[in-house]
């Protein structure tokens, strides 16, 4: 028989520790094992652990406060006052294991738990995503508030070197928190898979995602590559105790980063590289069809990976289409496009509070500069969160800005996008038009997919 | 050490609770552990009233933690037989009594009083307090608590 009390009153200062010593000597009394947790004025000491409630027969909580209670569900629990412990402590023991199931007091509710627990389980591909992207977030919205402070000097005006607008892109850039944002996300999966070893192999992983070009996506499986090969480094791979300090520090790092970085190199970095080249060539082929097919193509693409190589092949196809001096109807559609995922989850985040937690409702405040500036990154952490529901969506959202953008015959000049080259848009009116039906559709759709947090 | 030969008296002169909490208050005033009897005295009798702090055995420990309180204490007193709406129903004639400031920040004297509390449950222990005859024999007693 195993008991176990928690014992608290409202100045800490004695009652708590005498009802703890009662419940102690009445169960060694009668030759049970025991365990009192105290919460007084010192704090909770010899708290109880989960082994210790999955083990106990019955507990016993005399408190005149109120105590966490969710830890004691399906146990037997008898809820006494301070007083009631220190008068009848004999009595105590027999009637704890006589009092009734706390929580789960019928069947259904039973079931309903074992369901959440099993949830709980599932979600657990979602938690290391969680855990990736809410370290991400602050590099996002820092680079791309850095990047757009940038813009403000003009669209290229980080390209003169020494200047106050080439700082702020250096520190926001792909020099800067930009190029932190994938190896951090992709580490920090890892990290939530593998604990502490797994950070180093999936920042390495998440470094060559981007020399392979392949977006915040290869950045996902980065990590969980790095966070699954360290899991099983740790269990495959059994040292002579005088060794087993060399683990950490010397063989998973190694042998990790670089089980990531050749799969990375040889696995992923081959289809990347043919992706973009077969969708560049693709969309070559597909000019001069049909523009509003193009358009909406052309947004499909620019949302699905956010710098991966299908954004990459869309952006470089639109600045292709630039001629020097005249706009091009091409080049308005991929700006477009690139500003609504942002602007969308912006949105989204403002209709739809409850579907998003609350660094991503910040992070949704941020995304609208983002978007403005056509920093589509913005959107990254929606995406990498929830990318089942949040890529469609914006697919969805950009691809009616994009064919809509071609409908109104917008065009644009300058191969960049955002608030700071609308001078060289024409058809604004169109244009605007366009980017709003993006924006609310990809909003609506998020809406309607995402669930709501809990 | 919380407790000193000043904060005992081994026949305290009292017929009810009131007025065992304000001679053992008075001596915690005198050695400057308090800085406002009464105020410390109000603490102490709000603390009874939520409910008695007489845990049975004929031992009471009232305490109040206030700002009255300049320096953590423990006072002790023998008396003849209070009323003290124990538990048990038995009179009291041991009484603990401890104060602790409101803003304090450390946390020993608060673990010394929890052992001490959880002593008191122990009869040997309540025996050797009884059979107690100066304030060197208690102080004796209690530093095998400490």
């Amino acid at each position: 028989m195993k008991i176990l009390g928690v014992t608290a009153c409202p100045t800490g200062i004695a009652h708590t520790y005498m009802a703890a010593e009662a419940i102690e000597q009445a169960a060694k009394g009668k030759g049970y094992d025991v365990k009192v947790e105290t919460r007084g004025s010192v704090g909770v000491e010899n708290e109880l652990t989960p082994q210790d409630i999955k083990e106990a027969d019955a507990i016993i909580l005399a408190c005149d406060t109120s105590v966490p209670m969710e830890r004691f569900n399906g146990k037997r629990v008898l809820s006494i006052s301070v007083s009631q412990a220190l008068k009848d402590s004999e009595g105590l023991i027999a009637k704890a294991l006589k009092a009734p199931i706390y929580g789960s007091s019928n069947l259904t509710d039973e079931v309903a738990d074992i369901k959440k627990q099993r949830a709980a389980g599932r979600t657990g591909f979602y938690k290391h995503l969680m855990n990736g992207v809410s370290f991400m977030i602050p590099f996002v919205v820092a680079g791309g508030i850095a990047i757009a402070l940038s813009f403000l000097f003009g669209y290229n005006a980080f390209e003169q070197e020494g200047t106050l607008a080439s700082y702020l892109m250096s520190i926001g850039g792909g020099a800067g928190a930009f190029g932190l944002m994938v190896p951090i996300l992709a580490g920090y999966i890892a990290y939530s898979i593998a604990d502490r070893p797994g950070l180093a192999p999936g920042m390495i992983g998440g470094a060559i995602a981007i020399q392979l070009n392949s977006g915040f996506l290869g950045g996902i499986i980065a990590g969980f590559l790095a966070g699954y090969i360290v899991v099983l480094i740790k269990k495959t791979i059994k040292l002579p105790k005088t060794l087993q300090g060399i683990l950490p520090v010397l063989i998973i790092p190694v042998l990790g980063s670089l089980a990531v970085g050749l799969i990375m190199f040889y696995i992923i970095g081959g289809p990347v590289a043919s992706i973009n080249t077969a969708l560049y060539s693709f969309l070559e082929n597909l000019s001069g069809t049909n523009a509003v097919i193009l358009g909406l193509i052309i947004g499909l693409m620019m949302a699905f990976d956010m710098g991966g190589p299908v954004n990459k092949a869309a952006y470089a196809f639109g600045t292709g289409t630039l001629v020097a001096g005249t706009g091009s109807m091409t080049m308005a559609a991929v700006m477009a496009a690139g500003m609504v995922p942002p602007l969308g989850l912006a949105l989204a985040t403002l209709l739809f509070r409850n579907k998003f937690s609350k660094a991503e409702r910040e992070a949704g405040k941020a995304a609208v500069v983002l978007g403005l500036s056509f920093i589509t990154e913005g959107a990254i952490p929606f995406a990498a969160a929830d990318p089942i529901r949040v890529i469609p969506s914006i697919m969805v959202g950009s691809a009616v800005t994009g064919a809509l953008s071609m409908l109104f015959r917008a065009t644009l000049a300058v191969p960049h996008g955002g608030l700071f080259v609308l001078f060289a848009v024409e058809n604004i009116f169109g244009y605007i038009i366009a980017l709003a039906a993006g924006a609310i559709v990809t909003a609506f759709m998020v809406g309607a997919l995402k669930k709501n947090v809990s | 050490m919380l407790i000193n030969e000043a904060l005992i008296d081994m026949a305290l002169d009292a017929d009810t609770k009131e007025e065992v909490v304000r001679g053992l208050a008075t001596l915690a005033y005198k050695d400057g552990k308090i800085n406002d009897c009464e105020k410390y005295i109000e603490a102490v009798l709000n603390r009874e009233a939520e409910y008695s702090t007489a845990v049975g055995f004929g031992i009471a420990i009232p305490h109040g933690k206030t700002e009255a309180v300049t320096e953590p204490f423990l006072g002790f007193g023998k008396v003849k037989e209070v009323d003290w709406n124990a538990l048990d129903t038995k009179p009291v004639d041991l009484v603990f009594i401890i104060g602790v400031p409101k803003k304090d920040s450390g946390s020993l004297h608060l673990k010394l009083l929890a052992k001490l509390s959880r002593k008191l449950m122990n009869e040997t222990f309540r025996d050797e307090l009884r059979k107690a005859e100066t304030k060197k024999d208690i102080i004796a007693i209690l530093e095998t608590v400490f």
